[in-house]
């Protein structure tokens, strides 16, 4: 519901999928909440001055609590919420003190085209098929102590983080 | 026992499990789990993968502390890896580098407890094979057959005395090997510390911390699951010298899946996608938005695949 109403702020929903949104704010708390916040994250983006009491404590509890890991710029395929964007890549920034160190977000207008949307292609049976790369082994040193293959087999699986052929390839 | 007896038994325990699985072969398995986990042990294996075989020594130390396991790579560079309760360190001394792993406690999974075992047979099959002799010990085959090709199958030969797995052979839907493990030289008991100790001190060599870390993904999922498998743990990591990468992991409680994402930028090069393999394990790389995304599994190709297609990114909302 809330892309919806992000949609609907944006003047980009049919005459259809605006009347369902003015209704879940007629009905919906949360699509109320939504709308208001989203209101108050445009104004300041704007620099209106409009912020109600406690805006800031609000929005920095809501950051609090929004883990933001790993942050794409925006996605094709995804309403054209403009009002947002600036307020992502600021909440994107505040939540990377966590542990991103990933190159900064976009701000502002989009230049560079979205990148694809992720899209779920029946398996094709013929991949490409490359070598194993050098940085191979450091997946498979990752990987391997989650395989429950350990378990009934001890160690050994390791062997295969170490092996020689990967180390000639990559070192 | 009657038949009608026999049938009452057997009503009864697939009304637990997806099959009937006989009570003697999920013994087994909980008898090879309990040896891998208790036993101190030190011997020689081969690693055999199509054409190629690398032989390797595996020593286990274990007391009421915990355990420590140390492998060997004898062929070649000597490469090792030692184990312990908290890290999994690899040591490589031609670059002079050791890799260090974070393990926690949710990363153990004990899968042949009973009630895991239930789970697992839904996409597994368990029965006994034949039994054979192994580097002088008398073994029992166990197969843990999968029920669709989404995995791989396994068959275990344990020493009858012990439980101790003596071989270990990954095979796939149409029954050929993928990989195998086999212990030229076995001896139980008689393990010291010492003999686990890293060879290498590892002093003023560079030091690649893995720091793990628990992490939640926003906005990062599967557009599918894979039947079978389901997410285990989520963290966040460096991979060699890296920035921070996320990994997900999914598995069906004996094969695994991970996914790692990490951000484009900043990386030198382009990355190459399409898959790779080494024996049982497929590594497929591709770019979902603005990230690259490796997904590497124990797993035939095409799951590994099917994962890395069903990754997608949609931002939090």
């Amino acid at each position: 519901m809330k892309a919806k109403i992000s949609a609907l702020m944006d003047g980009e929903l049919d005459e259809r999928a605006a009347r369902q949104a003015i209704d879940a704010l007629s009905r919906e708390d949360e699509a109320v909440e939504a709308w208001r916040t989203y209101h108050l994250i445009s104004d300041t983006m704007r620099d209106s001055g409009l912020l109600s009491d406690g805006f800031a404590a609000r929005l920095g509890a809501r950051l609090a609590g929004e883990p933001t890991v790993l942050a794409p710029t925006r996605q094709a395929g995804e309403p054209r919420s403009w009002h947002l964007l600036p307020a992502a890549a600021s909440v994107a920034a505040v939540a990377l003190v966590g542990w991103l160190a990933f190159a900064p977000q976009q701000e502002g207008g989009q230049t560079s085209p979205p990148p694809p949307l992720a899209q779920a292609p029946a398996a094709d049976p013929r991949p490409v098929v490359i070598p194993l790369s050098s940085a191979a082994n450091d997946y498979l040193l990752a990987h391997q102590g989650f395989s429950p293959r350990i378990s009934i087999q001890g160690m050994a699986p390791y062997v295969r983080t170490v092996s020689d052929e990967q180390r000639e390839a990559g070192r | 026992m009657t038949a009608a007896g026999a049938l009452g038994v057997l009503l009864a325990v697939s009304a637990g499990m997806a099959q009937a699985q006989s009570p003697e072969t999920l013994d087994w398995l909980r008898k090879i789990h309990e040896a891998t986990q208790k036993l101190s042990y030190r011997g020689t294996f081969v690693y055999q993968q199509g054409s190629r075989t690398e032989t390797s020594r595996i020593t286990r130390f274990a007391d009421a502390r915990g355990n420590i396991e140390r492998l060997e790579v004898l062929d070649g560079e000597p490469r090792e890896i030692v184990r312990t309760r908290d890290t999994v360190k690899c040591y490589l001394p031609d670059s002079r580098v050791v890799k260090v792993d974070q393990r926690s406690a949710d990363r153990s999974f004990p899968a042949l407890l009973p009630e895991r075992i239930t789970a697992l047979a839904r996409h597994y099959a368990f029965s006994l094979g034949e039994t054979r002799r192994i580097a002088g010990f008398d073994c029992q085959a166990v197969v843990l057959t999968p029920k669709d090709d989404l995995r791989y199958g396994y068959k275990l030969y344990a020493d009858i005395a012990s439980g101790m797995p003596l071989k270990a052979v990954t095979f796939d839907s149409d029954g050929e090997t993928v990989e195998q493990f086999t212990f030229t030289q076995l001896s139980i008991g008689k393990v010291t510390p010492e003999m686990v100790k890293p060879r290498h001190s590892a002093r003023a060599w560079r030091v690649h911390d893995a720091e793990v870390a628990p992490a939640r993904l926003a906005g990062w999922g599967l557009t599918a699951e894979l039947p079978g498998f389901h997410k285990v743990i989520e963290l966040k990591r460096r991979i060699g010298e890296s920035k921070p990468v996320g990994q997900v992991v999914y598995s069906d409680g004996l094969a695994a899946v991970s996914v790692f994402i990490e951000p484009l930028e900043g990386r030198g090069g382009a990355v190459r996608t399409g898959l790779a393999s080494m024996g049982a394990i497929h590594v497929y790389t591709r770019e979902v938005a603005n990230h690259m995304v490796t997904v590497v599994g124990d797993t035939p190709a095409a799951s590994v695949q099917r994962i890395a297609n069903a990754v997608e990114y949609r931002r939090p909302q």
